[in-house]
This record gives structure tokens, C-alpha cells and sequence, in this order.
């Protein structure tokens, strides 16, 4: 037993090692997994299901390059979902490392299905002030962007004639990493204008985001790469572009060897003490 | 007058922006709408000035070849390269600008790499200090272990390969929707209640910390 009580002192190096490998193996040799459907994701997807062809559905695009892996799979999916069911889509964003992520999406997707820029979507940027800029949205739209991110003003985009305020989108996709996001968008403006809204947040951030979604205020929540996947699977995003999909196969052996890691250490440990006198 | 002038523009902004959630005239919200503008440009102007007091603080510390100067100074030569590449090289939306170049090789990939390091310094903090030393840990660890295996489909496929029905993905949901709502719930409340404490606070001019100075 005198090894197991030592494990407690095993090089970190030969855990970075080890978690390495976890995460590589699957990589290269893939195991695909089926999985069930959250409640809160089934809900996401009705929420834009409901959502009228034509209509113009309002996405706050708010990741970066840290949180692609887990945020950029749903805003993929979610372009795909709204473009199918020829809804207009107007995004924003609100951190500043989201515009160079988001535009070349927007452009790809908006080719693919065939999308006029200014009449069947448009991006309008990023605009530094956090809450401010949720709020100032939700008082006047027009006025806290004037211009689209291409520069062309707001007057002159036919997706945005009638828009005025937040309470014009029937719906409102929060895709957020952090702060502001949809806490802020919670916080700042569901309640005043009884806002129709779902989320996409990572999966650190989902236990927080639980209460809103119990408490209707978000009508679906997609945690992390899991919740994404989940979406993906259920709008039929084609598996070469399912993202989401194939990551979560390989958090299955990441997953496993943190408990694996948690479940050694702790032995070790109760080892340890029982050989102190 | 120094503190005199900021506490009254304070109270009077504060009282008008809380009357926004209850006063619908539209009058009235012309007022707010305004001032909501004026604050982003404030928020905007405050990224300048945070821009200045980074070369203020750095600057001092390269001359002067202060501890850690040679890291300061990298982050200088990328901060005014940056700077440089926005300021010439054209819109960061256009494929073809430097901009984009230094954000789709530099930084995108500097900023995701960071953040996967996460991931080993947990694996080794779970080996080394996710202890259960008592019972409250004890039960936090089973927790997380069922919720981080219950999120990824190996949860499942091993619950049903075992008892023919996903009970790990049905109790990682319970462990998500009935006690970690109940803390969430108390804990957004408490800070709730905090924040408005404190803007109540602010707003009457009783807190004046934000003021600075003595």
C-alpha cells in the first residue's frame, strides 16, 4: 500500500501527460456515442420553432476565441436552423474579440443558403458598453446602432424597417461566454419587455443560468459543447459539420480521467493518512 | 464643488434611470434614452483612457528595467503593432487587413490556447487537492463526479449498459435543477438584494467611494 499512499506525489508532468492523451486518443480514433436530448435543449428548439418564416430573430453573438469550441457549434447550428425555416436574422455583439468569429460566419452561412446581406441578415457589430448597450437596445435600437459592421446605415437595411426596440424581435438568442451576456440580458431587459428569449453559455456558466430558464424567463438553454451537440442533432446539422458532435465524443475520456484522476487521489490520500501514526 | 457636483449629477441620473422601469411616457423615456447614449459613449472613451494608463504603468517599468520589464515589453511592442495594423491597414472586417491577420493568427490562436491549458491544471488539481475530508466534500465530490459523467454521453451509454435505463442522466439533471437551483436561487437573491443596497446607497449619496479621494 506504501505506492498508493507515494501516488500523492507523482510528477504533475505525467498528469498533463495523461490528460493529453485523453483528449488526443479520441481525436484520432473516434467513438461515436449516441445521446439522449435535454428538456432545456428540446425547449430551445421549439422556442425557434415557433419562431414565423419571414420574421426577424435578434442573436447576441458574444464568443471568443477561448470559448469557440463550446459556443460556436450552436451559433452554427442555429444559423442553419433560422436560414432553413427562412427566418431573417440581425446579429450584434457585445465583447470585442466576437466580430473577427462572427462576420466570416455570417458570410459563409448567408452564401450557403443563398442570404442577401441587409435584407435576409446583417451584423451590426460591436459596441462597447456592456450592460449599457442591452439597455440603450432595449430603449432604442436605431439609436445604439446606427450603422451596420459594414458601415451602411441602418435607414438603408430593409431587414431592419419596423425594428425599433428589442420587444420588435418575437425572439432574442443570447450566445454568450461571459460578461455581458445572458445574465445581463436577463437582468437588464427580460422583465421590462417581457422578452421571448433562449441561450447558448458554456457549460461553467450553465448551473447559473438554471434558475432563469426554471424560472421562465429563458424559454431554452443549451449548456456548453453537450448543449450544443444536443441542438445540433436536433436541427440535423450533417455530422462533417456537426462540431459539437464530435467534441463531445471526446470529452467522454477527458471526463472519465478527471474522475479517474479525482477517485486515484482521494485514495492515495485516505492511504496516506492510515499509514501516519 | 469637487465632490459636490459629481454627487448631484449621481442622484439625479440614478433617480431618472430607476424611473425608467416604471414611468412608460415616452417623454420621459427621450430623457433616458439620451443619457443611455451618452454613457456608451462614456463606456467608449473609457477604453482611450485605459489605453493610456496601460502605457503609463508599462512604460515606466521598461525604462527603468524594472522586474518582469521584458515581458512588458512584449506586450507594448504587440500593443502599438496592433494599434498600428488597425490604424493602416484598413477595416478588421476585410479579409486582406492586417487587422485580421493579427487577430485570426495572433490572437485567436494565443487566446484558445490559454484557455486549454485550463484543462491540465485541473486534471492536476483534481489529482492533488479534490480531496474529501469531510462529509460536505465528500458529497460535493460525488455530485460533481455524477454531473461531469452524466453530461457526456458515456454517462448514458453506461447507465443503460448497467441498468437498462439512463438513472445517471436523470440524477444529474435532479442534482441540476433541485439543489444547485435552490443555491443558485439564494445566491442570485442575496446579491440581488446587495446590489440594490448598494445603488440606493450610491443614488442618496450616502456611499461615496466611487468618488475617490479621501
Amino acid at each position: 500500500m506504501n505506492w498508493l499512499a507515494r501516488l500523492q506525489h507523482l510528477d504533475r508532468r505525467i498528469i498533463f501527460l495523461l490528460m493529453g492523451l485523453s483528449i488526443l486518443i479520441p481525436v484520432l480514433f473516434p467513438l461515436p456515442m449516441s445521446f439522449e436530448v435535454d428538456e432545456r435543449v428540446q425547449n430551445l428548439y421549439q422556442a425557434v420553432e415557433r419562431v414565423p418564416p419571414g420574421s426577424r430573430v435578434l442573436i447576441s453573438a458574444d464568443f471568443d476565441p477561448s470559448s469557440r469550441p463550446e459556443l460556436e457549434p450552436f451559433f452554427r447550428a442555429n444559423l442553419d436552423h433560422l436560414f432553413r425555416r427562412n427566418v431573417k436574422v440581425v446579429v450584434v455583439s457585445l465583447v470585442p474579440y466576437a466580430p473577427g468569429l462572427v462576420s466570416p460566419l455570417l458570410r459563409v452561412y448567408g452564401e450557403r443558403y443563398h442570404k442577401q446581406e441587409g435584407v435576409d441578415w446583417v451584423y451590426l457589430g460591436f459596441k462597447e458598453g456592456k450592460e449599457l448597450i442591452i439597455k440603450a437596445m432595449g430603449a432604442n435600437m436605431r439609436q445604439t446602432f446606427p450603422t451596420s459592421y459594414a458601415g451602411v446605415s441602418i435607414d438603408q437595411l430593409p431587414i431592419m424597417n419596423g425594428i425599433k426596440q428589442l420587444k420588435d424581435f418575437p425572439l432574442i438568442v443570447m450566445v454568450s461566454s461571459g460578461s455581458p451576456g445572458t445574465k445581463e440580458w436577463v437582468v437588464q431587459v427580460q422583465a421590462q419587455y417581457a422578452l421571448n428569449m433562449v441561450s447558448s453559455c458554456t457549460a461553467v456558466q450553465t448551473p447559473d443560468y438554471i434558475p432563469y430558464y426554471k424560472a421562465g424567463q429563458l424559454l431554452g438553454l443549451a449548456g456548453g459543447m453537450p448543449g450544443a451537440a444536443q441542438y445540433e442533432k436536433l436541427v440535423g446539422v450533417p455530422t462533417a459539420d456537426a462540431m459539437a458532435t464530435r467534441g463531445v465524443n471526446v470529452l467522454n475520456l477527458g471526463h472519465a480521467f478527471i474522475i479517474l484522476a479525482i477517485l486515484v487521489g482521494n485514495i492515495s490520500y485516505f492511504a496516506s493518512k492510515r499509514r501516519e501514526p | 464643488m469637487k465632490r459636490t457636483l459629481p454627487l448631484i449629477i449621481t442622484v439625479v441620473i440614478g433617480i431618472l434611470m430607476v424611473g425608467e422601469y416604471f414611468i412608460p411616457h415616452y417623454r420621459y423615456h427621450l430623457i433616458t434614452n439620451n443619457i443611455l447614449e451618452w454613457g456608451a459613449l462614456v463606456a467608449s472613451a473609457a477604453l482611450l483612457l485605459g489605453l493610456v494608463n496601460l502605457l503609463q504603468v508599462n512604460v515606466p517599468v521598461i525604462r527603468y528595467r524594472h522586474q518582469d520589464w521584458g515581458y512588458k515589453l512584449v506586450m507594448m511592442v504587440g500593443l502599438v503593432g496592433s494599434l498600428i495594423a488597425g490604424f493602416v491597414g484598413g477595416e478588421g472586417r476585410l479579409d486582406y487587413a492586417p487587422s485580421h491577420f493579427v487577430y485570426s493568427y495572433v490572437f485567436s490562436p494565443l487566446d484558445a490556447t490559454m484557455f486549454a491549458l485550463l484543462g491540465f491544471y485541473i486534471a492536476s488539481a483534481a489529482f492533488r487537492a479534490f480531496r474529501a475530508r469531510n462529509l460536505e466534500a465528500a458529497l460535493l465530490l460525488i455530485a460533481a463526479v455524477i454531473v461531469m459523467i452524466g453530461r457526456v454521453p458515456l454517462g448514458s451509454a453506461l447507465s443503460v449498459a448497467l441498468f437498462d435505463y439512463d438513472y445517471l442522466g436523470r440524477v444529474m439533471n435532479w442534482i441540476m435543477d433541485v439543489p444547485n437551483n435552490a443555491g443558485r436561487r439564494a445566491l442570485l437573491i442575496g446579491a440581488a438584494l446587495g446590489a440594490v443596497a448598494t445603488g440606493l446607497r450610491i443614488i442618496l449619496g450616502i456611499e461615496r467611494s466611487h468618488l475617490g479621494g479621501d
